[in-house]
């Protein structure tokens, strides 16, 4: 009998190698996938849930007052998105320029300008199935996806053979981390490991060119210029090096242009080719970020107005709560009381939520309208964009009994 | 008489530095409200000599505070080589962002990763809940 794999969106890598037990209806085992992914396809799946104002109602009660939130509002706010199907994401955009709404997901203060940087071709980057057939430098900055992407090392960039890298990491492979703390990954790269104080990046970078050029690097807290040339040196023996970029990285810079030029001096200094790849942390900001590129040519922060679309930090979730432009909010897979600043997200608590989410969230119980979606992958069939732009289809491993992101969607656009 | 406890509890200002935890986001996904959850959340890694400082052992509660917030987490020892004192270590969680600061500079993103505060022994006061 041929085997059947499921794939987890537990996070930006969705393995599509996931064998599943079924006990009765339900997911018993899951095999091969990370502790992060078991935890996630056994989520209980439980049944649909449909709360106004925290008491159960029917699902045509709870679409129909979501519905009326959204017409009422001068301007709402549609966010999250990150762990919706491509297919959802499109619908979210749909009902954003019906309502012309502000539509932002979480890449506004993550890694959105690095994917809007990719999409642009500012920067070369490659496929993980590459990283795993070629890649002899693997180099992680401000990344540490021993936690946060728990089978990165094991199935793409380190520990795995390849095609062309038939002796792995033993012999062919050199793992490098760039943190201000000495993290799990950092851990794994021995003495690749480099540590910089917080902040101090930007400077590294320009340390590092500076020995790639062959020049004598300095920093202002006294990285040891020879241990900096060492690391030059190896980047510059790389035949296939990858940057992983997470947002340890991106929060200490101010822009881009440093990492753009370190990425052009690699790719003139060193043997082969340097690629980059963004560390996405939810299965599909990725996808949300290029249907949006797609539609508009922005990956996030946008404001619909009769057939136009405007565009700026002053869109985002986080601009849009502190100025206090924004009187309802659509929230979908995503938890902002939990995860935005206190200082900021309280203003959620002034303004009408409706939350669609598979589990009970801070942001869920303060919700007028509140709806249980079924999970990806477990639930819920459809498509997602993996961390280094592949589509990677998937189908639900259970009979759901809750509905998925999308058909909510669509019915709340019929009821509109 | 603990007379201790009359005096001002020492202060010291820390930055601090957030991280992601597996074990942590694996709680998170089997039950956000769990004490698991909080237990790996509502924490502070300090260095040995702050720790000391305080006057506070590892597994005492601490008050951290700024302008944006105040919440009490548990002091943990951080593990790292090498010292790092003035600097601290909490994994992402409601309870790291109770203290960030809503400066942005019109950019669109918070300043998650660099939080300024102030830590105190919080004498046997219980992690801070959530429930806004
Ligand atoms: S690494 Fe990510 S996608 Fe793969 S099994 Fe773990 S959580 Fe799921």
């Amino acid at each position: 009998m041929e085997k059947e794999y499921y794939v987890c969106t537990g996070c930006g890598l969705l393995c599509d190698d996931i064998e599943l037990e079924m006990e009765k209806d339900l997911i018993g085992k899951v095999h091969t996938a990370c502790r992060v992914g078991v935890a996630h396809m056994k989520e209980s799946p439980g049944e649909a849930e449909y709360l106004v104002d925290g008491k159960k109602v029917d699902e045509k009660t709870a679409i129909e007052e979501a519905a009326s939130v959204l017409k009422a509002a001068r301007n709402p706010l549609i966010f999250g998105l990150g762990t919706s199907t491509n297919e959802a994401q499109k619908k979210a955009i749909e009902l954003a320029e019906k309502l012309n709404a502000t539509l932002d997901d979480t890449s506004s203060f993550c890694l959105g300008p690095l994917i809007e940087a990719i999409l642009q071709e500012k920067f070369k980057t490659c496929t993980l199935d590459d990283v795993r057939n070629k890649a002899d430098i693997s180099f992680f900055w401000g990344s540490d996806p021993a936690d946060s992407h728990p089978r990165h090392l094991s199935k793409f960039s380190y520990f795995p053979r390849g095609q062309e890298k038939q002796r792995g990491w033993e012999e062919e492979r050199t793992a490098i981390a760039v943190d201000i703390r000495k993290s799990h990954t950092a851990k794994i790269c021995g003495n690749e490991f480099y540590q910089v104080p917080p902040g101090g990046d930007a400077e590294f970078i320009e340390a590092l060119i500076a020995g790639l050029s062959g020049k004598l690097p300095k920093t202002s807290f006294k990285f040891p210029p020879k241990k900096l040339l060492e690391l030059a040196n190896i980047l510059k023996g790389a035949r296939f090096g990858v940057i992983f970029v997470g947002l340890g990285l991106i929060y200490s810079l101010e822009n881009l242009e440093p990492l753009i030029k370190l990425m052009d001096t690699l790719n003139e200094k060193a043997k082969g080719d340097f690629y980059l790849i963004p560390m996405v942390g939810h299965y599909n900001m990725r996808g949300f970020n290029e249907t949006l590129f797609e539609k508009t040519g922005f990956v996030n922060s946008v404001k619909f107005e009769e057939g136009s679309v405007k565009h700026g930090p002053g869109y985002s979730v986080v601009e849009s709560l502190k100025a206090k432009t924004v009187d309802a909010a659509l929230i979908i897979g995503s938890d902002p009381l939990a995860s935005l600043p206190h200082s900021i997200a309280k203003q959620l608590l002034e303004i009408p939520l409706i939350t669609i989410d598979p589990c009970e969230t801070l942001s869920s119980r303060k919700a007028k309208v509140s709806i249980r979606s079924g999970v990806s992958g477990v639930e819920a069939g459809g498509s997602a964009t993996r961390m280094d732009g592949v589509q990677v289809p998937f189908r639900p491993a259970i009979d759901a009994k809750r509905p998925s992101d999308e058909e909510i969607l669509s019915k709340l656009m019929e009821a509109l | 008489m603990d007379f201790g406890s009359f005096l001002a509890a020492p202060e010291l200002k820390v930055k601090i530095v957030t991280y992601r935890d597996i074990f942590q986001n694996k709680a998170m996904i089997e039950d956000r409200f769990g004490e698991d959850y909080r237990t790996r959340s509502a924490i502070i890694k300090l260095d040995p000599a702050d720790l000391k400082s305080l006057s506070v052992k590892k597994g005492d509660t601490v008050i951290l505070k700024n302008s944006f917030g105040k919440v009490v987490v548990k002091a943990e020892e951080s593990g790292y080589e090498p010292p790092h004192r003035g600097i601290a270590y909490m994994p992402n969680s409601p309870w790291s962002n109770m203290l960030v600061s809503n400066e942005t500079g019109g950019t669109g993103v918070p300043k998650f990763k660099d939080i300024e505060a102030t830590a105190s022994s919080a004498k046997g006061e219980k992690v801070t809940d959530f429930e806004f």
